[in-house]
């Protein structure tokens, strides 16, 4: 099978001759079979009219005359097309598939041949004397799963490609600078996406999302009860203030008043180490104690000798007198140290022993009683002297040996004066006046009134 | 009474342009015909020429004349010798016509020109949009409407075709098994097939009787951007961005055919029953006529500027149609020749899709619809669907359309994930919708 039998007629014969007659244009027609150069092979005639002229490029506008050229072949004409494509495309659909099938059938033999042959050459000699003779011709069989002979999985070059086609059309015309901004196409950007990370202006996002497309309602009790929690807060606020305010003011008072409590027993304690005595007590005493002017008389003595010494010291050397002063003025005398209570010891060195446990030779059995024997606090923790002790002793210790109290002072109301001294004192005071019977009578108008 | 009206004061250059028009009125008419003849001038003109081309033997012609003469009066003597053909011994051969009336014979030498009539455009009702099918989740990009125009299928590029009701715009079924966008697709008229194709290099055969794909077209190197089924025999022709159209045996799935010669991504392929069976539309500015039967290029047009993106056979009509960026061309079929430009659609046209009645349709990229007459190439509708609420302006554009079986929906596929489906206005008569038509005469004769 050549090559020229398997390519199909060219199409100019489909265009018969009224209709050739018919098209104003000129076409060009190469009919032209394929055709072999020994050089460059195959030539491939693909195009087969080529639209060269300025006929082409004109238009040529449809009117009523041109409407028979203008009608579709007839159904006999297309019915002939698509067989003569059908049987094409079958063949070449054929050997594509039977290529690809793995085993093929084996190819049918031709019939055979008899050929009548009649000798040019005659004679006995040739030809075994006959006449003629008739030869059989048979195809030799073939192994059809024989291999190919020949390799052919060489690239076979391609054909020369079609001559390129005329251009019909004029040259392209420089881009303006309009037409370039024309074509300036914005950034793809979407809500979901943004591979650049453009920034996206905010009205524009709005609007992309249609959002506001709808219009948007909100009840009124949203802002109520905002509106509602707003104020309770605030007046919760207020009323803790002043709750808080007020504790803090109580609390002030209760401190002051404690300060003030705890600094006047504090001062009595120190008028009573300095041995002052107040007026009626010691006015009460003043005879029956001459040991108590011994000591008083002793610590004047002391002290003016002291500030005797601070003076001579602060003449000689006010560098120094002005170190003790400054000493003097950082050193705390606290409370506690001026009512001589014992310091505080923040830290118990020694581990804490039951004092049930010692003296005793029979270890736990004599300290701990049997099971219901309660015996665990009958007894002071610490057998020392309450801190009221030391508070109240007393101006003087002999008072408590006499007295044999061990509880705080208890006070007692005193006599109604036995004596009448009070009485006469305080008159004695008042005598100051010069007109005591004036005196009387403004009192008694004073009842009066 | 008396009074003289105020003449309206123009400037010089409307004058002149109105000059200009009616004067452009006046001889819209009678355009292209040739002004009467002056008889002396042609006389002069004929008998100078005359001597200077025929010179040495225009003689001769009186002497013809004069034998002529001589032989009428013959005839009239001898009735009975009918025959003229045995004169052969007059040295210029000479019919009958020509001896009859020899002033008109030197007449006819000028070439007379057909009196061209320009023709109106017919008028169409200007169309309507009339359904949006709202159910893609990506771009449409490609829409096929059944034989039995039941239903139509639409591809998208959220990798689902999905088929819908003609009449009720319902959705039926939804197919998936393309990995990417699908991007072409085809609805056999003898088979229950339905063919599709996509950026997934991928062509597949889907039996709409089981909803499932039962054939795969394996080959192309590339996305497969278009697809058409041959209306005749059972190939299916697929193009693609590998710059090559396939042709693939429907049953066997035998590549039957490469259609090479495209330097660029194939846009747009068609095939037809008559000569050419195929034509392909490229982004190398070309379109190619295929023949089918041995499998190469037999035309290549290059009259555009432009990628062309669609091309489109007229369905009565022996034309086709393409579209670029530049024009919309139509052409005549067998050799490709061209007929006509459209201009005015000035963006990129994706689709076109024409009806029996005549009506172009190019839909471009930034979501423009534009009704043409295609005779006369007259817009008649300009035409942009808003799009559907949630999409931007920028989202507007058409990337498919095509009329349903009967021609009186257009089904378009479009980048706001919809389908929508426009309809002709039945209330529009040619008093609302007047043609407002000018023969283009500066254009009439434009080239390219």
């Amino acid at each position: 099978m050549s090559l020229i039998n398997s390519l199909p007629k060219p199409t100019q014969d489909d265009v018969n001759e009224e209709e050739r007659k018919s098209f104003s244009a000129p076409i060009i027609l190469m009919v032209i079979a394929p055709s072999y150069d020994q050089k460059r092979g195959w030539i491939a005639q693909n195009q087969e009219n080529v639209c060269s002229k300025y006929k082409d490029l004109i238009t040529s506008e449809i009117t009523e005359d041109e409407d028979r050229c203008l009608q579709k072949p007839g159904e006999e004409k297309i019915q002939d097309t698509v067989e003569r494509t059908r049987k094409a495309l079958e063949r070449v659909t054929n050997s594509k598939i039977s290529a690809a099938m793995p085993v093929r059938a084996a190819p049918k033999q031709a019939p055979a041949q008899y050929i009548r042959y009649t000798s040019s050459q005659k004679g006995v000699v040739f030809n075994s004397e006959a006449e003629q003779r008739i030869i059989r011709m048979v195809e030799v069989q073939k192994d059809p799963i024989e291999p190919p002979k020949f390799k052919i999985n060489k690239k076979i070059p391609r054909g020369p490609p079609s001559p390129p086609a005329p251009v019909m059309h004029s040259p392209t015309r420089k881009v303006t600078v309009k037409e370039q901004n024309e074509w300036k196409i914005p950034p793809c950007v979407s809500n979901w996406k943004n591979a650049k990370g453009y920034a996206v202006p905010l009205d524009k996002r709005l609007a992309a999302d249609g959002r506001g497309l709808q219009p948007t309602h909100i009840n009124e009790n949203f802002s109520k009860v905002a509106e509602a929690l707003y104020i309770t807060y605030r007046k919760a606020r207020e009323e803790t203030e002043t709750r808080a305010q007020m504790k803090k003011k109580i609390a002030q008072k209760e401190k002051k008043e404690k300060e003030e409590s705890l600094r006047g027993i504090a001062q009595k304690a120190r008028e009573e180490r300095a041995g002052i005595i107040s007026g009626i007590t010691s006015l009460g005493n003043y005879d029956d104690n001459n040991d108590n002017v011994r000591k008083r008389e002793l610590l004047r003595r002391e002290r003016h000798n002291k500030r005797t010494r601070d003076r001579n010291l602060n003449r000689t050397n006010p560098e120094k007198m002005r170190n003790k002063l400054f000493k003097e003025r950082e050193r705390d005398i606290s409370e506690q140290m001026a009512l001589g209570l014992p310091a505080k010891r923040t830290m118990i060195s020694e581990g804490q022993y039951d004092q049930r446990l010692f003296n005793t030779s029979k270890g736990m059995n004599s300290g701990f009683g049997y099971d219901e024997f309660y015996n665990i606090y009958d007894e002071p923790w610490r057998k020392t002297k309450d801190m009221v002790d030391y508070i109240y002793t007393g101006p003087r210790g002999a008072f408590r040996k006499s007295s044999g109290r061990s509880g705080p002072l208890k006070f007692e109301r005193a006599e109604e004066d036995p004596f009448g001294l009070d009485q006469f004192l305080t008159q004695a005071k008042k005598a100051a006046t010069k007109r005591p019977y004036e005196e009387k009578f403004r009192e008694e108008k004073r009842k009066r009134d | 009474m008396t009074e003289v009206q105020d003449v309206q004061k123009h400037s010089v250059h409307t004058l002149v342009f109105r000059s200009l028009k009616r004067t452009h009125d006046m001889f819209v008419s009678d355009q292209r015909t040739i002004p009467a003849l002056d008889e002396v001038a042609e006389k002069v003109k004929m008998r100078t020429k005359a001597k200077d081309m025929y010179g040495p033997f225009v003689h001769k012609v009186d002497e013809l004349k004069a034998l002529q003469r001589t032989r009428d009066l013959e005839r009239l003597d001898d009735d009975s010798i009918q025959e003229n053909g045995h004169e052969s011994n007059a040295l210029v051969p000479v019919t009958e016509e020509s001896t009859a009336t020899p002033q008109s014979s030197a007449l006819s030498v000028i070439p007379q020109r057909k009196v061209v009539t320009i023709p109106k455009p017919k008028w169409h009702p200007p169309w309507k949009l009339f359904r949006v099918i709202s159910g893609h989740l990506g771009w449409v990009r490609c829409v096929a409407v059944e034989p039995g125009n039941e239903w139509f299928a639409t591809g998208s590029a959220d990798r689902v075709i999905k088929i819908w009701e003609l009449a009720s715009g319902k959705l039926k079924v939804s197919l998936t098994g393309h990995v990417s966008s699908v991007r072409g697709l085809a609805v056999s008229e003898r088979q229950p097939y339905l063919f599709s194709c996509g950026e997934d290099r991928q062509v597949k055969c889907w039996d709409l009787e089981y909803n499932k794909v039962i054939r795969h077209y394996h080959g192309h190197l590339s996305a497969v951007y278009s697809m058409t089924l041959h209306p005749a025999i059972d190939v299916l022709i697929t193009a693609g961005r590998d710059s090559t159209a396939r042709v693939w045996d429907m049953r066997t799935k035998a590549n039957v055919h490469t259609l090479t010669g495209h330097t660029n991504t194939v846009a747009s392929v068609i095939s037809q029953a008559t000569e050419p069976q195929i034509i392909t539309g490229s982004h190398d500015c070309t379109i190619r006529l295929w023949d089918l039967a041995a499998g190469r290029s037999m035309v290549t047009l290059t009259h555009h500027k432009k990628s062309v993106r669609s091309v489109v056979f007229h369905p009565n009509l022996y034309m086709f149609g393409s579209a670029s960026p530049d024009a919309i061309k139509q052409w005549r079929c067998p050799e490709g020749k061209f007929v006509q430009n459209l201009f005015g659609h000035n963006a990129i046209i994706n689709c076109l899709a024409i009806n029996s009645d005549g009506v172009l349709v190019s839909g471009a990229d930034n979501g423009t619809l534009h009704f043409w007459d295609w005779r006369t190439g007259y817009n008649f509708q300009r035409l942009q669907a808003p799009v559907q609420p949630g999409s931007m302006d920028s989202e507007a554009g058409i990337f498919a359309m095509t009329y349903d079986k009967s021609g009186s929906r257009l089904i378009t596929a479009e980048a706001d994930k919809t389908v929508k489906i426009y309809k002709e206005d039945v209330t529009a008569t040619e008093e609302t919708h007047p043609v407002i038509w000018k023969p283009d005469l500066l254009h009439s004769t434009r080239r390219y």
